[in-house]
């Protein structure tokens, strides 16, 4: 199964995209469920303090809502990344990051040599 | 107008000697009896000043007082302090550029707009470099600033332009100030700040107008290997790097290119672009020096109270027109730079 990391922000605000592949019994015995635990974890009612899990596919056009990533606090400049595991995708802030996250992230980059391509994600 | 007074003696010496009935101590006796009435209410609306969780003037004038720690490649903070306020160089580039930058932030506020460091009350400036490995970012925490030293492909280390250094330091002006909400046109006008304060204090060093300064935002952290002169361009905002592996500047300049976007926290790196451009051609127009032009009335819009946490770019660029009217006068060329500005970049009709 494909996993597609898009990390967004910083101080320079360029969009890097990075992509692995996963055996389906990984995507569904690991990744998953953590992604469905970011959600769970976060009793927050605000968007803009949570992280989000939804559902790709199915109409994600309405953007304040889709991606408003964990990190509603006083950290400026921090990057914001999307994982999307199959259709499913979490968005998470550089400043919450979990361990098994992280080393996903590392295993992502060193999969992708020429990582690319720097087109901002989902400009409309 | 509030006036503090500094007191030198430490309040509770005060106390000892207005208790003190000895006749050949009398006099200092007195004066510190006095000292102490006086006092009362300076230590009440310092109390009251300090209280307030947002600052509208420098209330203690304090000096400046920077601290420069290294994280050793790891993500940790604050890391080991390598240089504190008067300390010598320390041999590393990260460390000292860091350090010097600090100042030259600190001193643009301080010497051009009397605001005692990024919170008006003297608070230290706390910095860590050398943070993570090949770690591509500098950003602000909320204390410190913390830079990175870059990947080495992409990006070099991150204090290398005076302009990341002084925008991360101006985050910290603004969460002292506004506080604007870090989403959509707020968000962007907090970064627009921290580029518009962070390109104002490398030009005041350099001593270059409006019409030499280069207008860019993080010249010089890009690799030889990088298509590009820097970050960002507040002259032409989405020409400051065409890349094959990082693609093209997407900052607009005007509304008509507004992006809708849900990543980088609704854009707020990328719409920045529209009041860095309105700043910059309010700064060409009025000429001469921006950090005393055009920089002062924006200083002056964001101290007055006029922008609320919540702020969208037409109800900025009205504090803005309002700020240049109570500054330069209604009518004055400056008032009318600064609507024609916002009116070409599309946010006011």
């Amino acid at each position: 199964m494909r996993i597609e990391i898009t990390r967004s922000g910083g101080f320079g605000g360029l969009t890097r995209t990075w992509s692995l592949e996963v055996s389906r019994t990984e995507a569904e015995q690991r990744w998953l469920p953590l992604a469905q635990a970011e959600a769970a974890d976060d009793p927050s009612d605000d968007p803009a303090e949570s992280s989000e899990v939804t559902a790709t596919g199915a109409a994600t056009g309405a953007p304040a809502g889709a991606a408003a990533p964990r990190g509603g606090d006083r950290q400026r400049d921090r990057f914001t990344y999307r994982i999307a595991i199959g259709y499913t995708e979490v968005h998470l802030s550089e400043s919450h990051l979990a361990d098994p996250w992280r080393e996903l992230i590392d295993r992502a980059r060193a999969a992708t040599p020429a990582s690319g391509p720097g087109k901002p994600e989902e400009l409309l | 107008m509030q006036r503090i007074h500094c007191s030198i003696i430490p309040p509770h010496l005060l106390t000892r000697l207005a208790a003190v009935r000895d006749a050949r101590l009398s006099v200092a006796s007195e004066a510190a009896r006095h000292a102490l009435l006086e006092l009362e209410p300076v230590l009440q609306s310092r109390e009251a000043a300090l209280a307030r969780p947002v600052r509208q003037g420098s209330a203690v004038m304090g000096t400046l007082t920077r601290r420069v720690s290294d994280a050793g490649g790891r993500e940790e903070l604050p890391g080991t302090l390598v240089r504190r306020e008067g300390g010598p160089p320390t041999g590393d580039a990260a460390a000292d550029e860091a350090y010097d930058g600090l100042g030259a932030t600190y001193r643009l506020f301080s010497e051009e707009y009397g605001r005692s460091s990024v919170d008006g009350a003297g608070r230290p400036l706390d910095a860590t470099v050398h943070y993570g490995a090949n770690y591509d970012n500098a950003f602000w925490d909320g204390e410190r600033m913390v830079f990175g030293d870059g990947d080495g492909e992409v990006f070099g280390r991150f204090t290398a332009s005076l302009t990341v250094i002084s925008h991360e330091l101006t985050h910290g002006f603004t969460q002292y100030s506004t506080n604007l909400e870090y989403q959509g046109q707020s968000g962007a006008l907090n970064e627009s700040l921290s580029d518009v304060f962070g390109v104002l204090v490398e030009q005041r060093e350099l001593c270059q107008d409006a019409a030499a300064a280069s207008w860019l935002v993080g010249a010089g952290i890009f690799t030889a290997a990088v298509e590009g002169t820097a970050l960002r361009s507040l002259a032409a905002p989405g020409t400051a790097y065409d890349d094959d592996v990082l693609g093209r500047d997407p900052q607009p300049a005007t509304m008509a290119d507004y992006v809708v976007t849900a990543s980088d926290n609704g854009g707020v790196h990328i719409n920045s672009g529209i009041p860095n451009h309105a700043f910059y051609l309010a700064a060409t127009a009025i000429g001469g020096r921006a950090w005393e032009g055009a920089g002062r009335i924006w200083y002056d819009a964001v101290l007055n109270g006029s922008v609320p946490p919540d702020c969208d770019f037409p109800a900025f660029a009205r504090a803005t027109h309002e700020s240049a009217e109570k500054r330069f006068g209604p009518g004055s060329p400056e008032a009318g730079a600064v609507v024609d500005a916002w009116t070409q970049v599309g946010v006011l009709p």
